[in-house]
C-alpha cells in the first residue's frame, strides 16, 4: 500500500503558453521500506516535482495523497514538520546556529513529542557519521559533506515517514556520496522509511529499489 | 515556544545588526520620554492651573458708548451728566437672573453702599473744600453773582451764612462743603462692601488682604461686619464691639454691626501719597445685610459689581449672547480674564507645542529610519526565511518570530532609554520653559519701548493679577511609561511591517533557488 501517491500530475507555469507543461499526467506511487530515485535531465522538472511532493508547491493537474488524503487539503506546514523530511543539494541549513541546534530547531518545530532533544540530536549525528565535537561547529565550520549528513540528520530528527532528497551527492566526492547513499539505504531497510531521491546521478540510481524517469512521461 | 527561544538566539547570534537598531531605539526612547515627560506635565499643569482658575466674566460700563453722544461746553456737563444719570444701574435682579445660566458654574457679587458714622472717625487726611455763594442786593434791584448752580443727588447740608451791609448794597455769602458728584458716587464716609459669597472676596482669596484679628464673616445677612485694621486702630475698635452706622440721606436712620474680624490691605504698600490706605473705610459684611439696607432706605445708593463664573472658554460668547437677550443694557459690556489665563500658560504651552511637535518629527523620522533598517535586515535574512519556511514553520509564526526579537530588543532599549530620559527631562524641561518665559520677556520688552520706557518699566494690567507658570518639573510617571511603551509597539508593528510583507510575499523555494 504506498504511502504517497501521485495521480495525473502535471504542471505548468502561470506565465507560460497554454499547453505547455513542465511535465504533465505522472502517476507514480511511493511505499515505506523502498528507496526510489526520480530521475532526469536537467529542466525536466526534477525539483519541481519534488517542491510538489514537498508540498512547496501545488500541482495545476492531478493530485497528490499522503495516506489517501489529499495534500492540497492539508496544512502544508504541519505535513513538512511532521510527516517529510526534506534533504536538498544546497543543505539548507542556519549557518547562524551549530549542527546540533539546526537539529534541535528541526524538532522544535515539529509537533512530534520528542524527550530529551539534545540527546537524541547527538544519536542522530552519530547514526550519520558524525561526532559530538562537530555537534558544537557552526556550520560554515563543517564540509559539504558533513553539512549534508547534518541536513540528513535533521531531516529525521522528527521521524518523518519520507524522506526526500534533492541531489543529495550533487556536491559530494565520490567517497563521500557512496556514505551517504549508505546511510539512505540503512534508513529504508532498517526503519522502514520511504526514500525518495532526486537525481541525474546513475551511481544512485543504481542503489535504489524503483527509478522514475521523467524523461519517459 | 521555540519561537520565543529562536528570536532570543538570534538577538544573541547576530549582534553587529541588532545593536544598530538597539541604538536607533534607544534615541527614540530617550528622545520620547523627555519630550513625553514634558508634554504631559505642562498638560497637567495647564490643567491644574485652568481647574484653579476659572474663566471670570464681568459686567462693566462702556464708557466709550457714552462718550460718543457727549456734547463739549460748560452748558452741556450738566446734560452729559444727567445722560449718564438715565443709564439706567444694574439692580440685584438683574444680576440673579443673568446668573441664571447653564453655562455659568456660579457667579457672585460685590454689593456696595456707603454709610456716615456719628461715633466713627473717617480714616482721611484729606479736607473737605468750602464753595462760597455771594448773594449782592442793592436796594432797587435784586441780583445773584457767583455761587453754585451745580448740584448732585440729595440736598447740601447747611452752610455757614455772613450778611455784609454796605451803603444800599448787601451781601449774603453762604459757605457750604459741598461737592458735584454724578449719582453714582457713594457719598458716605464708609464704604460698605457686601459680599454675596467668599468666592467673591478675591482679595482674600489672593491674599492682598487678610484678617488679622477675629475671623470673616459667616453670615451674609447678618449684621455683622469685618473692618480696616487702620480704622479699628483710630476708633479703638476691638473684636465683638459694635459700631453705629447711619444713612448718609437719612440721619435718623441707623444701624448696629457686630465686628467679627479685622484685616489688613497689603495692596499699594508703595502708595507714599495718602496717609491711610484706600481700604481703610472699607467695611465688609454680607451683601444680604446691604439688600435690608435699601429696603430700609431706597435713597441709598449702591453699587454692583457681579462676576460670573464661565464653563469652559467656548460658552463665552453664547453666555454673552444670553444676557444681551435678558435685556443687558447696550452700554455695559462683558470682560473676562481669558487673555490673561492664556498668557499665564502661553510660555508652556508653547514647550509643550515644541515638545510634541519634536515627538511626532521623532517619531516619523526614527520608523522610517527602522523601517528601512528592517527592510535591508529583511533582504539578508531571506534565506533563512526560506529555510524556516521549509521546514515547516507557519508564515504566521515565523512573522511571530521577528516581531518578538525587534520587541525584545526595543523593550530592552525603552527601559535604558526611560531610565536616562527621566534624568533628562527636569533640566531639558526647564530650559526649554526658561528659554521661552526669556522670549516672551523680551517681545514685552520691546513693547515697553515703544512706549518711550526703559526695558521692564511698563507693567502689564495682564500680569500682575494672575500668576505664570515659571518652573516645569517633568516627570516620568506611569502614564509616560505606558505612552512610550505604547509607542515601542506600535514603532515594533511599523518597523516590522518589511518583514511581515515579504514573509508574506517570499516563496520558500524561490529564495533558495535564488541561493543555489
Amino acid at each position: 500500500m504506498g504511502i504517497l501517491k501521485l495521480e495525473n500530475v502535471g504542471y505548468r507555469y502561470k506565465d507560460a503558453p497554454k499547453d505547455t507543461y513542465v511535465f504533465k499526467n505522472i502517476n507514480y506511487e511511493f511505499e515505506e521500506g523502498k528507496m526510489y530515485a526520480i530521475k532526469g535531465k536537467s529542466g525536466s522538472g526534477k525539483t519541481t516535482l519534488l517542491s510538489l511532493i514537498t508540498g512547496l508547491e501545488k500541482c495545476t493537474e492531478g493530485k497528490i495523497l499522503y495516506n489517501e488524503k489529499e495534500l492540497r487539503k492539508m496544512n502544508l506546514d504541519r505535513y513538512r514538520n511532521t510527516d517529510i523530511g526534506i534533504v536538498f543539494q544546497s543543505y539548507n541549513l542556519l549557518p547562524s546556529l551549530t549542527a546540533l541546534e539546526n537539529i534541535e530547531l528541526s524538532m522544535n518545530i515539529s509537533k512530534v513529542k520528542i524527550k530529551n532533544k539534545k540527546q537524541k540530536a547527538l544519536e542522530l549525528m552519530k547514526r550519520v557519521g558524525l561526532s559530538e565535537e562537530h555537534s558544537k561547529r557552526k556550520i560554515l565550520k563543517l564540509s559539504g559533506g558533513e553539512q549534508q549528513r547534518i541536513a540528513i540528520a535533521r531531516s529525521l530528527s522528527y521521524n518523518p515517514k519520507i524522506i526526500i532528497a534533492d541531489e543529495p551527492t550533487g556536491n559530494l566526492d565520490k567517497d563521500t556520496e557512496n556514505e551517504i547513499l549508505k546511510i539512505f539505504k540503512y534508513l529504508s531497510k532498517q526503519e522502514k522509511k520511504c526514500i525518495i531521491i532526486v537525481t541525474h546521478s546513475q551511481n544512485v540510481c543504481n542503489e535504489v529499489d524503483i527509478i522514475y524517469d521523467l524523461e519517459n512521461i | 515556544m521555540y519561537i520565543l527561544k529562536n528570536s532570543v538566539i538570534s538577538i544573541i547570534r547576530n549582534k553587529g545588526r541588532n545593536i544598530l537598531i538597539g541604538i536607533i531605539i534607544l534615541v527614540i526612547a530617550c528622545a520620547s520620554t523627555v519630550t513625553l515627560a514634558i508634554r504631559n506635565t505642562a498638560n497637567r499643569l495647564v490643567k491644574n492651573y485652568q481647574e484653579s482658575h476659572d474663566i471670570i466674566a464681568t459686567i462693566s460700563f462702556e464708557r466709550k458708548q457714552l462718550s460718543e453722544k457727549f456734547k463739549g461746553g460748560e452748558e452741556a456737563k450738566k446734560e452729559n451728566i444727567e445722560a449718564f444719570n438715565n443709564i439706567e444701574a444694574l439692580k440685584i435682579e438683574d444680576i440673579k437672573n443673568y446668573g441664571d445660566s447653564k453655562y455659568l458654574k456660579g457667579y457672585y457679587y460685590i454689593y456696595t453702599t456707603s454709610l456716615n458714622s456719628d461715633t466713627l472717625t473717617k480714616a482721611t487726611d484729606s479736607y473737605e473744600y468750602e464753595v462760597e455763594d455771594k448773594q449782592t442786593t442793592t436796594s432797587s434791584s435784586s441780583k445773584t453773582t457767583g455761587g453754585n448752580s451745580g448740584r448732585g443727588r440729595g440736598p447740601g447740608p447747611e452752610g455757614e451764612r455772613h450778611t455784609i451791609t454796605n451803603n444800599n448794597t448787601t451781601t449774603i455769602i453762604t459757605r457750604t462743603k459741598e461737592t458735584f458728584q454724578s449719582s453714582r458716587n457713594l457719598t458716605g464716609d464708609f464704604e460698605i462692601n457686601g459680599y454675596s459669597s467668599y468666592d467673591a472676596m478675591t482679595n482674600f482669596v489672593n491674599g492682598t488682604c487678610k484678617v488679622i484679628q477675629g475671623e470673616m464673616i459667616t453670615d451674609f445677612n447678618a449684621y455683622e461686619c469685618v473692618i480696616n485694621s487702620e480704622l479699628a486702630t483710630l476708633n479703638e475698635i476691638s473684636i465683638g464691639d459694635k459700631i453705629t452706622l447711619k444713612s448718609s440721606s437719612d440721619v435718623n436712620k441707623t444701624y448696629e454691626f457686630t465686628v467679627t474680624g479685622i484685616y489688613t490691605d497689603n495692596s499699594n504698600t508703595d502708595d507714599s501719597q495718602n496717609m491711610y490706605s484706600q481700604s481703610a473705610n472699607k467695611i465688609i459684611t454680607g451683601s444680604g445685610v446691604i439688600d435690608a439696607l435699601v429696603e430700609q432706605d431706597s435713597t441709598l445708593v449702591t453699587n454692583i459689581t457681579p462676576s460670573f463664573i464661565i464653563n469652559s472658554e467656548e460658552a463665552i460668547e453664547k453666555f454673552t449672547e444670553e444676557i444681551k437677550q435678558k435685556g443687558l443694557n447696550e452700554y455695559y459690556t462683558i470682560n473676562t480674564n481669558l487673555e490673561e489665563l492664556q498668557n499665564a500658560t502661553k510660555s508652556i504651552e508653547n514647550v509643550k507645542t515644541f515638545a510634541t511637535m519634536f515627538l511626532s518629527i521623532t517619531l516619523i523620522i526614527s520608523s522610517i529610519v527602522l523601517f528601512i533598517v528592517n527592510v535591508i535586515n529583511i533582504r539578508e535574512r531571506k534565506y533563512e526565511i526560506g529555510v524556516f519556511r521549509t521546514i515547516g514553520v507557519s508564515k504566521f509564526k515565523l512573522t511571530m518570530q521577528f516581531i518578538l526579537e525587534l520587541l525584545f530588543i526595543t523593550i530592552i532599549m525603552l527601559i535604558m532609554g526611560t531610565a536616562v530620559g527621566s534624568f533628562l527631562a527636569k533640566p531639558i524641561g526647564n530650559t526649554l520653559l526658561q528659554n521661552e518665559i526669556e522670549a516672551t520677556q523680551v517681545e514685552e520688552n520691546k513693547i515697553s519701548d515703544n512706549f518711550g520706557k526703559g526695558p521692564m518699566n511698563m507693567q502689564f494690567e495682564t500680569n500682575v493679577k494672575i500668576q505664570s507658570i515659571n518652573t516645569i518639573d517633568a516627570v516620568v510617571d506611569f502614564i509616560v511609561i505606558i505612552q512610550l511603551f505604547a509607542i515601542g509597539v506600535l514603532l515594533t508593528l511599523m518597523s516590522s511591517l518589511a518583514s511581515m510583507i515579504s514573509i508574506q510575499r517570499f516563496t520558500p523555494l524561490t529564495i533558495l533557488k535564488e541561493r543555489t
